[in-house]
């Protein structure tokens, strides 16, 4: 892996881990509030 | 272009870590039924099918978090280095935890007759605009296919077939498989199921991976490379620890590992000839270079791998002045001697 390689490797994982950790805080934020267990939950 | 196809060579070590693994799986299964079974029996078999989906959900991404973490743990503690040599089986096997929870989703709605309703789901093309209500399973589908593509291409016959080079871009997409993997648990489950072990173990397993990374990455810093009159300046013979390598810089670009065996100082490309390894953090074992990774080895006057392998790698001239080690950064053609003998006296 040449140091260019290695260079955009080190910008864009960052990116994509905080983007990935920003999602999974914002789904868990917006979830919906736990209804009554009335219907077949779906997998 | 042609490649021959070579067995998988088995050996004794290979087979413990196999079983380990396989042992691991097994456990992990039958402690998630159990507990999942005794916490809230299923009353019907969709249920039970559901039962399964997670608990070869959970396996799967478990297995994916522990690939990912075993990389920078090799690098950060070399006593570690024999997860990562058989690590191609540890994703096989993943994939195969994998197809199994995607089998038992699609046992679920055909258990309820309830097929259309999957294909309607995934082309319900509004929700595409949506976050909350975004198409999960898109996301594992997707990730499910990286995987596959990974699984099927992991035998050394298709290294060939598609270069180091393509083969290892093709693999770094694990990682963009595994952002998929968390964001389809976070749209999925998570907004389903109260517990908190779902945010908990996506939490700790995505953080534990970029932490793993982060410090990693941060201890494999470029170090200040000197250049004097166009050669790199490395240091004193001394500096290079023996049987082991300093890593330095070309100013334009690549890695070069400066191994030191006794008063045999040799520089090669950092690159191992198989996957791209960072030879430079390997040793120098019965004489040989060897690659961390998955243990190639070469010898150290001319980067040549001993017969019957035909593995070259690119050397780089050195010469000591001053008493100082200086390296050529243009690379010599692969095979090309080049090591030098430092003075007993300098060590």
């Amino acid at each position: 892996m040449r140091r260019a390689h290695r260079s955009i490797h080190r910008l864009v994982w960052p990116i994509l881990a905080l983007a990935v950790m920003l999602g999974v805080v914002t789904a868990l934020a917006l979830r919906a509030p736990p209804e009554e267990p009335t219907q077949e939950a779906r997998p | 272009m042609s490649a021959g196809f070579r067995a998988v060579q088995w050996n004794r070590k290979k087979l413990i870590y196999d079983a380990i693994v396989l042992a691991g799986v097994a456990i992990f299964l039958a402690a998630f039924l159990a507990v999942g079974t005794w916490i809230k029996p299923p009353q019907n078999p969709a249920e039970a099918i559901d039962l399964r989906i997670r608990a070869f959900g959970s396996c799967a991404f478990t297995m994916l978090t522990l690939i990912l973490a075993i990389g920078p743990l090799a690098r950060l503690d070399r006593r570690l280095l024999p997860l990562l040599y058989n690590r191609r089986h540890f994703g096989v096997m993943t994939f195969l935890v994998a197809s199994l929870h995607v089998w038992f989703m699609l046992d679920w709605y055909i258990t309820l007759g309830a097929l259309p309703s999957l294909a309607e789901e995934l082309t319900r093309w509004p929700d595409y605009a949506r976050f909350i209500g975004f198409p999960f399973k898109t996301l594992g589908i997707v990730a499910f296919m990286v995987l596959f593509l990974m699984a099927a291409t992991s035998h050394d016959f298709w290294l060939v077939m598609l270069t180091p080079k393509a083969w290892k871009a093709l693999h770094m997409a694990v990682y963009g498989a595994y952002g998929l993997v968390v964001m389809h648990v976070a749209l999925g489950i998570m907004q389903t199921d109260r517990t908190p072990l779902i945010p908990l173990m996506l939490f700790g397993g995505f953080g534990a991976v970029a932490a793993l990374h982060l410090v990693a990455g941060f201890r494999e810093r470029d170090r200040g490379t000197a250049v004097r009159d166009g050669w790199i300046v490395v240091g004193p013979p001394r500096a290079i620890p023996d049987q082991a390598a300093l890593i330095v810089a070309a100013p334009g670009g690549e890695r070069i590992a400066v191994f030191r065996d006794g008063r045999q100082i040799g520089a090669l490309t950092n690159l191992c000839a198989h996957q791209n390894g960072p030879l430079g953090e390997g040793r120098i074992i019965d004489g040989y270079v060897t690659c961390p990774w998955h243990g190639y080895q070469y010898r150290l006057a001319d980067g040549c791998a001993p017969a019957p392998f035909t593995e070259k790698l690119e050397t780089h001239r050195v010469r000591i002045r001053d008493g100082i080690v200086e390296v050529d950064p243009r690379p010599l053609p692969p095979g090309t001697p080049a090591a030098v003998m430092c003075d007993k006296a300098s060590l």
